[in-house]
């Protein structure tokens, strides 16, 4: 389970999240939501134990920032950064060790196999494409079979046939009880996967929806209907529509 | 083994068999070596000229490194400022459950073997150029390596680590730091008026008592003092005082709780360092760690069409640098040409090498600098330039005249001050000026070629050997040429063939690089 409790951070003077509250129990999916500049990094980074901030954040019950609650928990970033100097194979080595979990190599194997890395598992971090980046970054996360995992925007740069095993992966990881949280914009690509959203703007957490409450709604409807973006976007497509008709009829 | 362990251990191997695949490193080697051998040897006629040929000399010398390496350690590690990390580490280090001291300690540790090699070149000068017996050197060795590492470790596990201290009591650590720098100004100052400015002065003033007993700085000098200079009663004290320190220390900074608050402050800095190793990789040197780069404002009439956006659009962006083109590149050609000037009038000539030195010196700094990935190679990387309507070869002009203008005015730096003090004769100044200009040139376009041809198909490795091959069969020809000029008609023909074979190379060179400009997959 992911508990985040009145969290508050500040940069300086400006305050990005302000007494931010929301639990996803086991077993459940949850979305972050929110348009740019929301404050969404500031809670996925609070939560990964890379800020400093006030109020409490706990990972099956322990505080996040402990080793404890580190051991269950594991952190895909939007933007992979691997290790020049390592191959495929031994980042997978390194994680292992690091977070002290016995894997098999049919594991391993197994994992590759999912993310068409079998071929690349000898190739450095430095010599893979963005997306091969983001298909490791998983990987480690993966092998660590944590309890609960933070994907911030796992869609981007990955190939149809990735974000179809990801999207596999993610229910498969519900089903055995882990908790998920994801962090993208990407609506239509969580249409299947999610159990409980949080729309976030400005800092705040403006709505919280479960599948259950709200079984015949839109999630991007829902979305533009909280933070009311929808609205900005058809008032300035009729005056985009307007202007341009105002253009074509002085060109007459 | 641990996870930090292993990773350390992975990336170093892979760092050297990364290292042993590229021809360059093997040059890089020779030169190192070089100077690994020869610098003790130039030290060693230096330390006999000044009279510090003694282990009291060596002494004095670290004495002036400890006042400059220790309040500046223990600045950066306050301002969470001294250690490097990478944002991979931020992506895989930082969330896993090692325990940040461990992860501080790993960032630490990647400095030791830099450390090591310095360590083994001071052994190397103490036998060589002060005369200390071997032991005492050993000792030293192991003083430096263990103790001192444990000790500045430790400083820095509680300075950078501590979250305990706010950000307002770091602060008075770094006003601590440079109030201890204050105290050492200050008895030098006491120095300065009771005996004037002279050598002695400075001899006594890195050897006083009172140096020895500056807290934490003083200490570790007490150290090397007590090593190499015999038992006194200051340095005795000086150097329990340090063992105290070591030992309160190491106790309190394993003791020290860390939950990782200090990976923020890591992150800024991590997002910093990759900026400029990026910044750098581009052929950018002014970039600089922890400070942002500022613009001025700017202006440029835009002549032209076509290519020429690329020229004014490069123009606009010195033009908005604080130093304009002017870089590093400058400022060594800069020295060099003074160093030649004032070399030659000190010693009296160079004897049969004094018409060769400024082309050699030139040859040298041009290998150091000039290379592929200068800010005409972004432009490479750019869509935009391939979507440019005119010509490739119009576009590599363009792309590199700035390139050529500020290698014209390096060559002049460095050739006009020795031209001036050896009374060449203005053709021939003109002809190193070119010289410098063509080289510069060469070695660009060498490596462009290099790229267009084998850049696809042996990567970075038989592109460098390729280059290799280029460039010195260029250069073979250019020799030739001096020799044959210098066989015939004397220097001025030596110089004009040495430069028009350098040219008609990098001509050849230039129309095959522009190929590079007509797509972006080439």
């Amino acid at each position: 389970m992911l508990e985040v409790i009145n969290l508050t951070k500040k940069y300086a003077k400006t305050l990005a999240v302000d007494q931010v509250g929301f639990t996803v129990p086991d077993g459940r999916v949850g979305i972050l939501l929110g348009p740019n500049g929301a404050g969404k990094s500031t809670v996925i980074k609070s939560i990964a134990g890379l800020l400093r901030y006030q109020g409490t954040i706990r990972i099956q019950g322990k505080d996040s920032r402990t080793v404890e609650a580190k051991r269950h928990f594991a952190y895909v970033p939007e933007l992979p950064c691997l290790y020049d100097a390592l191959t495929v194979r031994e980042h997978m080595e390194f994680i292992t060790r690091a977070y002290g979990v016995k894997v098999s190599e049919e594991e391993i194997g197994e994992l590759f196999e999912r993310f068409e890395l079998t071929d690349k598992q000898d190739k450095l971090g430095n010599e893979l494409s963005k997306g091969m980046m983001q298909k490791v970054s998983i990987c480690c996360a993966l092998i660590t079979s944590p309890d609960v995992i933070l994907l911030d925007e796992p869609m981007v740069g990955l190939d149809p046939a990735a974000i179809k095993e990801l999207k596999t992966v993610i229910l498969e990881l519900r089903d055995k009880g882990c908790t998920v949280l994801i962090s993208t914009h990407m609506l239509e690509m969580v249409k299947e996967l999610w159990d409980v959203t949080f729309v976030m703007d400005k800092g705040h957490i403006l709505g919280t929806y479960t599948r259950e409450d709200v079984a015949n709604e839109d999630l991007e409807e829902l979305f533009f209907a909280v933070t009311g973006q929808g609205e900005k976007s058809a008032e300035s497509r009729k005056a985009q529509s307007a202007a341009e008709q105002d253009s074509a009829e002085s060109g007459r | 083994m641990g996870a930090i362990g292993y990773l350390y251990r992975r990336t170093l191997v892979n760092r050297i068999k990364m290292a042993l695949r590229r021809p360059i490193t093997y040059f890089y080697i020779v030169v190192i070596l070089f100077y690994i051998v020869v610098m003790p040897f130039s030290i060693k006629v230096w330390t006999e000229q000044f009279s510090i040929d003694s282990p009291e000399g060596l002494t004095g010398v670290l004495t002036v490194f400890a006042f400059w390496l220790v309040p500046g350690n223990l600045i950066a590690f306050a301002k969470r400022k001294g250690l490097v990390y990478r944002n991979s580490d931020v992506h895989f280090l930082f969330p896993s459950p090692v325990s940040p001291k461990r992860v501080l300690v790993y960032a630490y540790l990647r400095m030791l073997p830099s450390q090591i090699l310095i360590n083994l070149f001071v052994i190397f000068c103490g036998l060589a150029a002060f005369h200390v017996p071997g032991w005492k050197l050993a000792v030293w060795f192991l003083f430096s390596v263990l103790l001192e590492n444990v000790l500045e470790g430790s400083i820095m596990l509680l300075l950078y680590g501590t979250e305990r201290l706010t950000e307002r009591q770091r602060s008075w650590i770094i006003r601590g730091a440079y109030g201890l720098v204050g105290v050492l100004a200050f008895i030098a100052i006491g120095y300065y008026l009771r005996e004037g400015l002279s050598f002695q002065t400075v001899r006594h003033f890195l050897h006083s008592d009172a140096v020895q007993l500056v807290p934490l700085i003083g200490w570790y000098i007490s150290v090397i003092h007590l090593l190499f200079g015999g038992v006194t009663v200051v340095n005795t004290v000086g150097s329990l005082l340090y063992l105290g320190l070591f030992a309160v220390l190491v106790a309190a900074a394993l003791r020290m709780k860390c939950t990782g608050a200090y990976y923020e402050d890591a992150i800024k800095f991590a997002e910093d360092y990759e900026e400029v190793l990026a910044s750098r990789r581009q052929g950018n040197t002014d970039k600089r760690l922890g400070k942002k780069r500022k613009f001025g404002k700017a202006s440029v009439r835009w002549k032209g069409a076509g290519a020429k956006a690329i020229f004014y659009r490069q123009l606009l962006e010195y033009k908005k640098n604080k130093y304009f083109f002017f870089d590093l590149s400058t400022a060594f050609a800069l020295a060099a040409g003074v160093g030649i000037a004032w070399l030659y009038v000190r010693e009296g000539g160079f004897g049969e090498f004094t018409p060769f030195i400024i082309p050699a010196v030139s040859a040298y700094l041009i290998f150091i600098f000039t290379a592929m990935n200068g800010k005409w190679a972004k432009e490479l990387a750019s869509p935009y330039t391939y979507l440019i309507p005119d010509s490739a070869f119009a576009k590599l002009v363009n792309a590199t005249a700035i390139q050529h203008i500020q290698s014209v005015v390096n060559a002049v730096f460095i050739t006009v001050p020795g031209a001036v003090v050896m009374e060449m004769s203005p053709s021939l100044a003109l002809l190193c000026i070119l010289g410098y200009v063509a080289l510069s040139a060469n070695k660009l376009y060498a490596l462009a070629v290099a790229e267009i041809v084998v850049g696809g198909t042996l990567g970075i490795v038989g592109r460098q050997l390729f280059q290799m091959f280029l460039q010195g069969i260029a250069i073979m020809v250019a020799l030739f040429g001096a020799m044959l000029g210098m066989m015939t008609a004397g220097l001025e023909l030596a110089y004009l063939l040495m430069v028009v074979a350098l040219l008609l190379f990098t001509a050849a060179f230039m129309v095959v690089a522009s190929l590079n400009f007509d797509k972006l997959e080439s």
